[in-house]
C-alpha cells in the first residue's frame, strides 16, 4: 500500500501548481473587483472582547446589516485564514491584525481599500501604518507583568534585566505566548530584538536569550489568554477553570494591572515591569477584506471608530482607544494601576515588514537549539 | 450483471470520496513544501512546535496500552471466569465508555474531582497520569470485549482435562499452559487497538494536557495555516512528515491486529455461557471499583453542569442552577445555540447513515463476491476500505478542508453538508467491518433456494437478505450514528472553515471561551451531557442487537 | 419435456461428461451414484445455480441453458431443508405463491401439515421441515422438481415413509421430478426409472 501511495504523493503538487497558474492568469486587478451587497457582513476575528453582543446588535439595528462572526484562535489564525482564502475570500472584514502581522497581509494582497469616513484618530495610533487598507481601532503597550506577592524581592527579585529571567530562580515560571500565533507574543519578540541590540552586551543577541529561556523551561503558549489565565498567578486566572498557576511573570499589557484593579475594586497584586525597550507599542487594526462586501465593511469600520463605540475601548475591550484626547478611566484605579512604559522598543513598521519572516525563523531555531 | 455495475459504482464512489480529498490536500501540501521526503521527516525535529511531539505521542500511547491491559485483564478475568448477577448489565456498563465521544470523556475527567478543589491540571505532574488513566478508561472496553468471551465460553472439559494432567496441577501452570496461549491473541489485538486510539488521541490531549501535543492534535492546530504557498512552509513539512509517520504506524498496527484476529479464529470448543461459572465473592473487589471507574466521570459531568462557581477577588460563590444550560442553549452573536448544534449533529448523523450504510453494504457485498473467485483482489479491496482507519480523523478533516478550498471555497464554506463528507469517510469502514462477517456467515443456500422459487434478485434482496441480516444492519446503523455524533477530529478542522457547528465542537468552543465567565464550564458540561445521553441511548440500542459470542470490537 | 444434451462439467477434475437425459411429462427419475461423483452438481446445473462447462438443456423445447435460475421454472429441494428463520411457515410459503390464503392451507394439507401456518420454523422436526419445503416448492408450480437427497437427513423408517408420500403427491400433480440419492432402495421405490452415474 505504501508503494502505491508514495509515488502518488510524488506526483502531487502538480494539480495545485496548475490551478495556481490558471488562477493567476485569470486574476482580476483589485481595482476591477466588484462586490455584492447581500446585506450580510462576515467578520473574521479572534476572541476580541470588545465585540459584545450589545455592540453587534446595535450595529445591526442601526445599519440593517446582519453580522456573521467567524471566531478563530488568535491573530495568527486570522492572517492564515485570509491567506488561505486569497482570491476566494469568505470574510468581508478582518479584525485583530496588529502592526506585527499587518504587513504580511498587505504584501499578500488580501486587504482592500475601504471608504469609511472618520476623523479624530490620534497620531500615535497612525504611527505604524496610515493608509487605506487598515484602520487602527485600539492600541496598547506590551509589558511583562509580575505577581507582586511572590516577586517581592524576598521570594523572587524583581528583574532588572531580561537576563534575570534565564536564571535558576525563574525556571519554569515565565509564561510567554508564541510569536508564531499570538500578536502579543509577536510584539514581545520584536521588542526583544530591539532590547538586545541596545543592551550593554555585544557578545550575545536576542536569539541567545530565547535559547536560554527555552533551556530555563519558559512556558510557551499558543495564545495570550492561555498564558495569562492558565499560568499567571497575578491575574484573574486563579478564579477560572483549568487554572494551573505556575508562572509568576507573563507577557501582557502595561495596562493589564489597571484592568485587574478595575475589576477588583481598586486593588491588584499584578504590576507591569518597566524595563526600557522591553515594551512594545501595539496597534490593532480593522480592515476590509478584498472581494468582500465593501459597503458593509466600511459601515462597520465607521461604527468601530465612532465616538460612542471607540471611547469605550478601555472598558469593553481592555485596550486604549485610538481617538484623540482619550485616556483610561479613573474608575476603580484603572488608570492608576496602569503603567506607561518609559521607553518602548523602537522598531518601525518598515523594519518589521522586512524582517519578520527571518525573525520568526531565527526564533524557531533558537528555541529548538535549547 | 447488475451486481457488478453496482459494485463498480460503489468502489468508484468510495475511491473518489476517500482518495480525492486526501490527494488534493496532499497535493497542496507538497506544492508548498516540495518533494523531499527527508525534509518532511526531519522537520519534526527542526521545529519548535513539533519538537518532542512524536516521542510524546508514542510514549503516552504505549503507557496507555500497558495501563489499559493492566486494568482490563483482571476485570475480564473476573467477568469471564465467574458468575455474576446482572452479568450483561455489568458488561454493558464496563464497555460503555468506549462509545462516549472523546470530548465527553475529556470534560468528564476534568470534573471528577474538580469540585473538591483538586483540579487535575494544577500540578505539572498529575496531568500526564490523568491522560493515561483517561485513555485506559476509554479503552478498557476493548480488552473486555476481546478477552471476556474467550474466557467465558471455553468448553469446561478443556480445563478439567488439564487439571488431571501433570502440566496443570497448579493454577499458575494452568494459566501458563491454557489461559495465556488462549488469551494472547485477544490481548494482543486489544493492545493494538488501544495503541491506535491512544496514538491518535486529540480531544483528550487537547483538554487534559498542559499544551502538549500528539501528532494528531498538532496537525489539527497547524492545519489552518498550511497549504499557502510561501507561507509557513515548515508547517506543511511537519504535516507531511507527521501524516506519513502516523500512517505507517497505524497501518502496521491495523495489519498486526488483522493478522492476530485471523489466528484467533482457530476454532475452540465452546460451551454455552450458562454452564461454566461459579461465584466469586472476592471478585467484587475488582468489579465494583471498575464499575465506579466506568461510570464516575459521566456522573460527575452531568452533576457539574448544574453547579455554577463564581469566583473573583471578592470571594467565591457556588450554587446549583440551570444557568449553564440556559447559556448553552441561547444563541449569541459569537456562539450559536446548542439547539443549532444539536440540529446539525443529528442531521449530519442521519445523512451520514443514509450514505455510509448502503455504500458500506455494497462494498462488503463486493468483497464477499470477490472472495469466491478472486481472493487476492478481495483482500485488496478489504484493505482499501480500511484506509480511513490508517489516515486518522484530523488528516481526513484536512483532506476535506484543503481539498475543497481550491474547488470552490465559498460553496464549501456555506454548504451545510460539508462535514458529512468527513463523517462518511470515517464511518463507512465500520459499516464494512460489521456487515462483512455477517454476509460471510450467511448460508448461500438461502439465496439459492429463493432463486429456485423464482424470486427475482430484487425480491431476494428485500425479502430474504435484508431481513436475515437485520441485526447487523441495525448495529452498523447505530454505530454510524454514534460515530458521526461524537466525531471530533475531522469536524474540528472542517467546522473552522465552515459556517456550521456540531455538538462536540460546540463543547470545545464553549470551554475555550477565555476570561472569567462562570457559565462556560457548566454550559460546556451541559452540552456534553446532552451528547452523553444520546450516546447512551444509541449504545443501549446496540446492546440489544449485538451477537455476544463474537468477541470482537463490535 | 426436459432434455439434457451432452452436459459436461469439470472443476479441477471432471464431474460429469456427456450426460444425456430425456424426462417425459409426469415421469419420475432417480439418479444414483456414490458420494462426491457430481450428482448434486448435476442437479444444480440443471436448475441454474451453477454453470455447465458444455452442453444444452431444453425445457419444453425452449433452451434454458443460459437463463438465470429464477426464470427457469425448475424447483429444487435441498438436502437440508432451507426454511427462512425470520418467517413462520405461512411466510415461507408465501414466498412461492402470489395467490391467496386458501392455496397456502391447501398446500399444507397436501403434505399432511394441516394447520401449521403460524408455526415457527425452529419448532419443526426434520421431517416436517422438509414437507414445508416441498409444499413451498410445489406452490411455485415448477415445470420440473429436483430433489437433492432430501431424505438422507432423516432416519430410515421416516425417510421411507416420506419418500412414498412425496412420490404420491408428485404423481397426483403430474409433476415430473428428478431425485438424486446414494440410497438404491429409495431410488427404486421412488422413481419410475433409475439412472446410475459413475
Amino acid at each position: 500500500m505504501i508503494t502505491v501511495l508514495l509515488p502518488l504523493m510524488m506526483l502531487s503538487g502538480c494539480i495545485s501548481e496548475s490551478i495556481d497558474k490558471i488562477t493567476e492568469e485569470g486574476e482580476i486587478a483589485p481595482e476591477e473587483y466588484v462586490w455584492e451587497d447581500d446585506g450580510e457582513l462576515v467578520i473574521v476575528t479572534y476572541d476580541v472582547t470588545g465585540l459584545t453582543d450589545d455592540m453587534i446588535t446595535k450595529f445591526e439595528e442601526q445599519t440593517g446589516y446582519e453580522i456573521n462572526l467567524m471566531k478563530l484562535d488568535d491573530a495568527g489564525s486570522v492572517l492564515s485564514h485570509l491567506l488561505q482564502y486569497k482570491g476566494v475570500q469568505i470574510a468581508d472584514l478582518a479584525i485583530g491584525l496588529d502592526n506585527t502581522y499587518l504587513q504580511t497581509a498587505i504584501e499578500n494582497d488580501v486587504l482592500w481599500e475601504h471608504f469609511a469616513n472618520f476623523s479624530n484618530i490620534s497620531e500615535e495610533a497612525l504611527i505604524h501604518y496610515d493608509g487605506p487598507l487598515a484602520v487602527p481601532f485600539d492600541q496598547g503597550y506590551m509589558c511583562l507583568n509580575y505577581d507582586t506577592e511572590i516577586v517581592d524581592d524576598v521570594n523572587l527579585t524583581v528583574p532588572t534585566s531580561l537576563w534575570n529571567l534565564t536564571e535558576d530562580d525563574w525556571n519554569g515560571k515565565v509564561a510567554i505566548p508564541s510569536p508564531e500565533t499570538s500578536s502579543p507574543g509577536r510584539a514581545f519578540m520584536t521588542a526583544t530584538v530591539d532590547y538586545f541590540e541596545n543592551d550593554q552586551d555585544n557578545t550575545t543577541d536576542w536569539t541567545d536569550w530565547w535559547t536560554a529561556m527555552a533551556g530555563n523551561d519558559a512556558i510557551i503558549t499558543t495564545g495570550w489568554s492561555e498564558a495569562y489565565e492558565t499560568h499567571y498567578t497575578g491575574g484573574y486566572g486563579e478564579y477560572t477553570n483549568g487554572y494551573v498557576g505556575d508562572a509568576n511573570i507573563v507577557v501582557s499589557y502595561c495596562h493589564s494591572p489597571g484592568v485587574e484593579a478595575w475589576y477588583n475594586g481598586n486593588w491588584t497584586k499584578s504590576k507591569a515591569l518597566d524595563l526600557p525597550r522591553a515594551a512594545f507599542h501595539q496597534v490593532e487594526y480593522v480592515s476590509a477584506v478584498q472581494g468582500g462586501n465593501l459597503d458593509a465593511a466600511s459601515a462597520f469600520i465607521e461604527y468601530l471608530l465612532s465616538e460612542e463605540v471607540n471611547v469605550n475601548m478601555p472598558t469593553e475591550n481592555f485596550m486604549y482607544s485610538v481617538l484623540d484626547g482619550t485616556d483610561l478611566p479613573e474608575e476603580g484605579g484603572y488608570r492608576y494601576h496602569s503603567t506607561i512604559p518609559t521607553k518602548a522598543a523602537e522598531i518601525n513598521a518598515t523594519v518589521i515588514a522586512d524582517n519578520m519572516e527571518n525573525w520568526l525563523a531565527e526564533w524557531n531555531d533558537a528555541m529548538v537549539a535549547a | 450483471m447488475a451486481n457488478k455495475y453496482l459494485a463498480s459504482i460503489a468502489v468508484g464512489l468510495y475511491s473518489i470520496l476517500i482518495i480525492v480529498p486526501l490527494w488534493l490536500a496532499l497535493d497542496r501540501l507538497v506544492w508548498v513544501a516540495g518533494y523531499d521526503v527527508t525534509e518532511w521527516l526531519s522537520s519534526l525535529d527542526k521545529n519548535f512546535i513539533s519538537q518532542g511531539v512524536l516521542e510524546f505521542t508514542i510514549l503516552q500511547a504505549l503507557l496507555s496500552t500497558v495501563a489499559t491491559l493492566a486494568l482490563g485483564i483482571p476485570i475480564a478475568w473476573q467477568l469471564g471466569r465467574y458468575h455474576w448477577p446482572f452479568q450483561s448489565l455489568i458488561r454493558s456498563l464496563l464497555t460503555m465508555p468506549f462509545v462516549m465521544p472523546s470530548i465527553v470523556a475529556a470534560m468528564g475527567f476534568m470534573h471528577i474531582i474538580g469540585e473538591n478543589g483538586l483540579d487535575i491540571r494544577t500540578n505539572r505532574d498529575t496531568w500526564f497520569l490523568t491522560l493515561i488513566i483517561a485513555h485506559s478508561w476509554f479503552n478498557l472496553s476493548l480488552v473486555i470485549r476481546f478477552c471476556e468471551p474467550v474466557l467465558s465460553t471455553l468448553e469446561p472439559s478443556m480445563e478439567e482435562q488439564l487439571r488431571l494432567l501433570p502440566g496443570g496441577k497448579t493454577k499458575w501452570d494452568r494459566f501458563r499452559h491454557l489461559w495465556a496461549p488462549l488469551l494472547i491473541p485477544s490481548v494482543a489485538a486489544a493492545a493494538c487497538m488501544t495503541f491506535v486510539f491512544s496514538f491518535t488521541s486529540f480531544a483528550l490531549v487537547r483538554w487534559i494536557t498542559l499544551g502538549e501535543n500528539t501528532l494528531e492534535s498538532m496537525m489539527a492546530s497547524i492545519g489552518s495555516s498550511s497549504g499557502i504557498k510561501g507561507y509557513m512552509v515548515s508547517k506543511n513539512e511537519i504535516i507531511l512528515g507527521s501524516s506519513l509517520i502516523q500512517f505507517t504506524i497505524l497501518l502496521f498496527s491495523l495489519w498486526l491486529m488483522s493478522w492476530l484476529q485471523h489466528r484467533r479464529q482457530t476454532l475452540l470448543p465452546t460451551a454455552s455461557e450458562k454452564v461454566v461459572k461459579k461465584k466469586n465473592a472476592l471478585g467484587w473487589i475488582f468489579v465494583i471499583p471498575a464499575l465506579l471507574f466506568a461510570v464516575l466521570p459521566l456522573i460527575a459531568l452531568a452533576i457539574s453542569s448544574f453547579r455554577i462557581t463564581e469566583s473573583s477577588a471578592n470571594g467565591t460563590k457556588k450554587y446549583w442552577g440551570t444557568d449553564g444550560w440556559e447559556y448553552a442553549f441561547t444563541s449569541t452573536a459569537s456562539l450559536p445555540s446548542a439547539w443549532d448544534a444539536l440540529y446539525n449533529s443529528v442531521g449530519y448523523a442521519i445523512i451520514t447513515l443514509l450514505i455510509a450504510v448502503p455504500l458500506g453494504w455494497i462494498l462488503a457485498q463486493s468483497i464477499r463476491d470477490l472472495e469466491q473467485f478472486r481472493p487476492k483482489l478481495a483482500r485488496t479491496l478489504d484493505l482499501f476500505t480500511m484506509l480511513p482507519f490508517a489516515v486518522s480523523s484530523v488528516m481526513i478533516g484536512l483532506g476535506v478542508m484543503l481539498g475543497m478550498i481550491r474547488i470552490n471555497a465559498e460553496f464549501f464554506y456555506s454548504m451545510w453538508l460539508t462535514p458529512v463528507l468527513a463523517h462518511v469517510m470515517i464511518t463507512t469502514p465500520f459499516v464494512v467491518r460489521i456487515i462483512l462477517p455477517a454476509l460471510r456467515s450467511l448460508d448461500p443456500s438461502y439465496d439459492e433456494c429463493a432463486q429456485t422459487l423464482g424470486l427475482s434478485p430484487f425480491k431476494r434482496f428485500f425479502l430474504i437478505k435484508i431481513p436475515m441480516l437485520r441485526g447487523s444492519i441495525i448495529v452498523a446503523s447505530i454505530f454510524t450514528l454514534a460515530i458521526s455524533m461524537g466525531e471530533f477530529g475531522a469536524s474540528w478542522v472542517v467546522t473552522r472553515n465552515s459556517d456550521w457547528t456540531t455538538l462536540p465542537i460546540m463543547v470545545d468552543s464553549i470551554r475555550s471561551i477565555p476570561y472569567n465567565n462562570s457559565l462556560t464550564a457548566p454550559a460546556a458540561n451541559a452540552v456534553s451531557t446532552v451528547l452523553m445521553i444520546i450516546a447512551l441511548i444509541l449504545f443501549v440500542s446496540t446492546e440489544k442487537f449485538r451477537a455476544k459470542r463474537d468477541g470482537g470490537m463490535f | 419435456m426436459l432434455k439434457c444434451r451432452d452436459l459436461s462439467k469439470s472443476f479441477e477434475k471432471i464431474l460429469f461428461n456427456d450426460f444425456n437425459l430425456d424426462l417425459e411429462p409426469g415421469e419420475i427419475i432417480a439418479i444414483t451414484g456414490p458420494s462426491g461423483c457430481g450428482k448434486t452438481t448435476l442437479l444444480r446445473c440443471i436448475c441454474g445455480l451453477e454453470n455447465l462447462s458444455q452442453g444444452n438443456i431444453f425445457l419444453n423445447d425452449v433452451e434454458i441453458s443460459n437463463m438465470p435460475a429464477e426464470n427457469r421454472g425448475i424447483g429444487l429441494i435441498f438436502q437440508k431443508p432451507v426454511l427462512y428463520p425470520h418467517l413462520n411457515v405461512e411466510g415461507n410459503l408465501r414466498l412461492a405463491s402470489k395467490e391467496g390464503d386458501s392455496d397456502i392451507s391447501n398446500a399444507l394439507i397436501e403434505v399432511n401439515l394441516n394447520g401449521f401456518e403460524s408455526r415457527k420454523v425452529e419448532t419443526l422436526s426434520g421431517g416436517e421441515a422438509q414437507r414445508v419445503a416441498l409444499a413451498r416448492a410445489l406452490l411455485a408450480s415448477p415445470e420440473v422438481l429436483l430433489l437433492d437427497e432430501p431424505f438422507s437427513s432423516l432416519d430410515e423408517e421416516l425417510s421411507g415413509k416420506l419418500a412414498k408420500e412425496v412420490r404420491d403427491l408428485l404423481k397426483k400433480r403430474n409433476c415430473p421430478a428428478i431425485l438424486v440419492t446414494h440410497n438404491k432402495t429409495i431410488a427404486k421405490s421412488f422413481a419410475d426409472r433409475v439412472i446410475a452415474l459413475e
